[in-house]
């Protein structure tokens, strides 16, 4: 039956390491930022960091999206961290201590190792890293430029991960400076998390030419803001993948002068994200699609690129298998070509006693326990998942923590996937208010090509704000207890979306699919069948004792209202006053509340909810009734319509 | 269903003043249905009872449960352990419910909070109307489906009455004159004509003026 309560927003379940997005977003639209950020950390080890370079699945997978557009969760992780920093409050360190005894050797400092070193210390057990370069952050440091990912936010993410008893040994490489084997035998577990480190080359004609270059060692020299004598003025990027957008907006910073990427797919079939495409576009770099590289022609130096065009790039299996038309070539000219076309990685520090490699000299790998050929060493990362996103190797580290923790006898377990509720249907989609998505501000074009300097400025405060108030709360609203339920049909009546549904034997239910959390159903229900998965009633009861804390006068809020009905008196926030029985409201006076005030939208204009703001006013008009009936001034309960409001689509600046 | 209504609250606290420790119980049947009754009023009740007690220095305690349905001994009983130490009950059932607990609780006081007004139906949500007047002897097959007993103001069997104007009742011209309802029904039909045909007396013995009635269900007691 459709009102099973396990079912989780799919914003979390499409989220790798499976971040209760719906949760911080719901804190970020109270402007309690520090509390979001608490929610983030919950499972996001680098919250900083994949706030502003994430490729989002869980945007893909917002139900929003069927909607009008999703919800901009990756912008509202930033704003959360953003929010968090002034305040001096968003990093308070766990309370973790690493002081127990095992030690487990981590190689390599990107996302899967940092991910590991931090749930691993969680789990009371201290990490040494790593890492051959000269700072930690592994390709996140080496491969992301400044204008996507300033380096202060990473340093801040990786040195609250130090700061919870990792330690990160720069510069140290293992296979020379230390033997793998020695590691090994020193060490409790050892996890490779080296990533992909190598760039692959091309076996065509003139890759030798000084003017060819590599997309790694190109990154690298940029990062470290060293001196790129090869480069020219008019670049030509082979790849059109995200590191090559990279590769190409970085030439182009540089250099000043014209870039254009080559690749193999067709305009639509480009394997990097739409956005980074659309960014690459607005910054002037061009695009040749359906091109394969067949020489790199110049004598002595880069002179051009001369490429036959590619019929298809993967075969009927979807396999990649580019096909040429070898007859139609073309040549596009430039001086300097930079090769972005995937990368490898070098486990050339691997002794002879293993872990063993396979005939492709991929590391052997089981996926679930997240072990090796050899006993105690383990992997994670990109190493053996291959290329994809930041956040992939932060949840293959946190599972390889898991993994180690196992082994070292703790009591972890890998955690159970959560299971997504369906899509809005068609005909509740109507019915809820449409909000555009606020758009991320970033910085002129042409300004921002003079520097490295980040491009995305963050979402203001009110945009934020007005953003998270877009959630639809998935799978949050309510639930209905079937023992407590006497079919008296009132929910099917007053929902406005039609969730509710009883059959002739008044069996039925409460469509979690359907149901969009207003809160209405479960203050009306005479029998007290229905309460709300997300702020049952006795949390809210709770909260609003725990505000008055015995006296007081006390605002009863909406999360999404920016501004205070009543700025001196206590606050308790809600969803939608909808939420707010006749009960709750005498509760509250019976609490020690001296006035209570409640906010509500304007008569004339739906907040969030559809017709929340009525079920406010007829349960406040029950409730003075109520008042009046005991001769008590029914003034005590004020209902205070939000001034201008400035919540989803109607901020006003 | 049994539809009741609250009675107002200076009556219910002209009684619930006397006492000192009262348990307000509510019914999820037939009152909780017509969203008087149940759970959710109950403990809108007994909290207004606390505040106005509150506030008029009255001390002892409020406490109020709900079950399942008043009319039953064994719901009833199940609720022992919380009229301990009660002085008095106040049942937001239909009249059944605390004259039933009067029965089981012998030694409690025991207050109607409701007034029982009528076997309703939902015309629209938060709107019930009189259908049935318990008579015991139904007849609504030959009046189109329309009790006149319920519905007419003067429970005539042989209406309409002078009364009955363009269709409507002289009590009210928001009331509709049920026996033009049930001529246009049968017309629908067309046997408007039954209506002139002689029926036999109606068995008033069947209904309250035979004095209380008892049901029983044959061939199954215990």
């Amino acid at each position: 039956m459709p009102g099973d309560a396990r079912l989780r927003p799919p914003c979390e379940v499409a989220c790798p390491i499976h971040t209760d997005a719906q949760r911080y977003i719901q804190l970020v639209a109270e402007g309690r930022y520090a509390d979001a950020l608490a929610v983030v950390r919950e499972t996001n080890p680098m919250p900083q960091t994949i706030g502003r370079i994430c490729a989002h699945p869980c945007e893909e997978a917002c139900r929003r999206g069927g909607v009008d557009e999703p919800i901009a969760i990756c912008n509202l992780k930033r704003v959360a961290s953003d929010g968090a920093k002034p305040a001096g409050i968003g990093y308070p360190p766990p309370d973790n201590d690493v002081t127990a005894g095992r030690k487990v050797a981590i190689i390599g400092s990107g996302p899967s190792g940092l991910a590991a070193a931090h749930d691993l210390a969680l789990m009371g057990v201290q990490s040494v890293i790593f890492e051959k370069q000269p700072q930690a952050g592994g390709f996140l440091r080496t491969g992301i430029l400044n204008y996507r990912l300033p380096k202060n936010i990473l340093d801040e993410d990786v040195d609250f991960i130090r700061g919870m008893g990792v330690e990160i040994r720069t510069g140290v490489a293992i296979g020379e400076e230390i033997k793998f084997d020695d590691l090994a035998a020193e060490y409790d577990a050892v996890l490779i998390a080296v990533g992909l480190s190598e760039s692959r080359s091309l076996p065509i004609p003139g890759v030798e030419l000084p003017q060819v270059l590599l997309a790694v060692p190109f990154l690298e020299d940029v990062n470290a803001g060293r001196e790129i004598p090869e480069l020219g003025q008019d670049i030509i990027v082979i790849g059109g993948g995200n590191v090559a957008i990279d590769v190409a907006r970085s030439a182009k910073r540089i250099s000043g002068g014209k870039v254009t990427m080559v690749c193999l797919e067709a305009d639509h079939e480009m394997p990097a994200h739409d956005w980074e495409i659309a960014d690459a576009r607005a910054e002037g770099i061009e695009m040749i699609c359906s091109q394969g590289p067949n020489a790199i022609i110049g004598e002595g130096r880069v002179e051009g690129l001369q490429v036959k065009k590619c019929e298809s790039v993967f075969d009927d299996n979807g396999r990649f298998a580019p096909s040429f038309c070898e007859t139609e070539l073309s040549i596009i000219t430039g001086d300097t070509v930079i090769i972005t076309i995937g990368q490898m990685s070098n486990l050339s520090f691997l002794p002879e006693a293993g872990p063993a490699v396979n005939e492709r000299g991929i590391l052997i790998f089981d996926r679930e326990q997240c072990t090796t050929s050899r006993r105690g060493i383990f992997a994670s990362g990109e190493v053996v998942t291959g290329p994809g996103a930041a956040v992939n190797a932060l949840a293959s580290g946190k599972r390889a923590a898991v993994a180690v923790g196992k082994y070292l006898g703790i009591d972890v377990n890998f955690g159970h996937e959560p299971v997504a509720i369906a899509e809005v249907p068609a005909d509740v989609i109507g019915k809820i208010k449409s909000a555009p998505r606020r758009k991320m501000p970033a910085r002129d074009s042409g300004e921002r090509l003079q520097d490295f300097e980040e491009v995305e400025l963050g979402l203001d405060e009110v945009d934020g704000r007005c953003e998270a108030g877009r959630c639809l709360l998935c799978g949050s609203g309510a639930r209905y207890s079937e023992l407590k339920c006497i079919a008296c049909l009132t929910c099917v009546r007053v929902c406005p979306y039609g969730a509710p549904w009883a059959d002739k034997d008044g069996l039925g239910g409460i469509d979690p699919v359907k149901c969009q959390a207003c809160g209405i159903c479960f203050t009306q229900c005479p029998a007290k069948a229905i309460d709300m998965v997300m702020l049952t009633e006795e949390e809210i009861a709770a909260s609003i004792k725990a505000a008055l804390g015995g006296g007081g006068e006390l605002e009863l809020g909406c999360w999404y209202s920016q501004s205070r009905v009543a700025p001196d008196a206590a606050l308790v926030a809600l969803p939608c006053t909808s939420r707010l029985s006749t009960n709750l409201l005498l509760g509250a006076l019976e609490s020690g509340a001296a006035r209570l005030h409640v906010a509500v939208c304007s008569e004339d204009d739906d907040g969030h909810f559809v017709h929340g703001h009525r079920q406010t006013r007829a349960a406040v008009a029950e409730a003075k009734q109520a008042l009046r009936e005991i001769g008590i001034d029914p003034e005590l309960i004020v209902l205070e319509v939000v001034p201008a409001r400035k919540c989803m689509g109607n901020s006003e600046k | 269903m049994i539809t009741a209504e609250r009675k107002p609250f200076e009556q219910i606290k002209a009684v619930t003043d006397q006492f000192e420790n009262i348990l307000v119980v509510g019914c999820n049947t037939c009152v909780a249905v017509c969203l008087t009754g149940g759970e959710k009023e109950a403990e809108q009740l007994a909290s207004q009872l606390r505040l106005q007690r509150q506030k008029d220095g009255i001390g002892g305690s409020v406490e109020t449960l709900t079950v399942l349905r008043q009319c039953e001994n064994e719901y009833v009983d199940a609720i022992a352990a919380q009229v301990e130490g009660k002085d008095l009950i106040l049942s937001t059932a239909c009249s059944i419910g605390p004259q039933l607990c009067a029965d089981r609780y012998p030694k409690v006081r025991v207050a109607p909070a409701m007034n029982t007004n009528m076997l309703g139906m939902v015309k629209q949500h938060h709107v019930w109307t009189e259908y049935c007047a318990a008579c015991g002897d139904c007849g609504i097959f030959n009046t189109g489906g329309i009790c006149p007993i319920a519905r007419c103001a003067k429970t005539l069997l042989n209406g309409p009455c002078g009364g009955s104007q363009g269709g409507r009742c002289e009590i009210s011209p928001d009331v509709p004159c049920v026996w033009q309802q049930i001529y246009d029904k049968l017309a629908s039909f067309g046997i408007e004509g039954n209506l002139s045909r002689i029926g036999g007396p109606k068995n008033w013995a069947k209904s309250n003026s035979g004095g209380p009635r008892t049901m029983k269900k044959e061939g199954f007691e215990p």
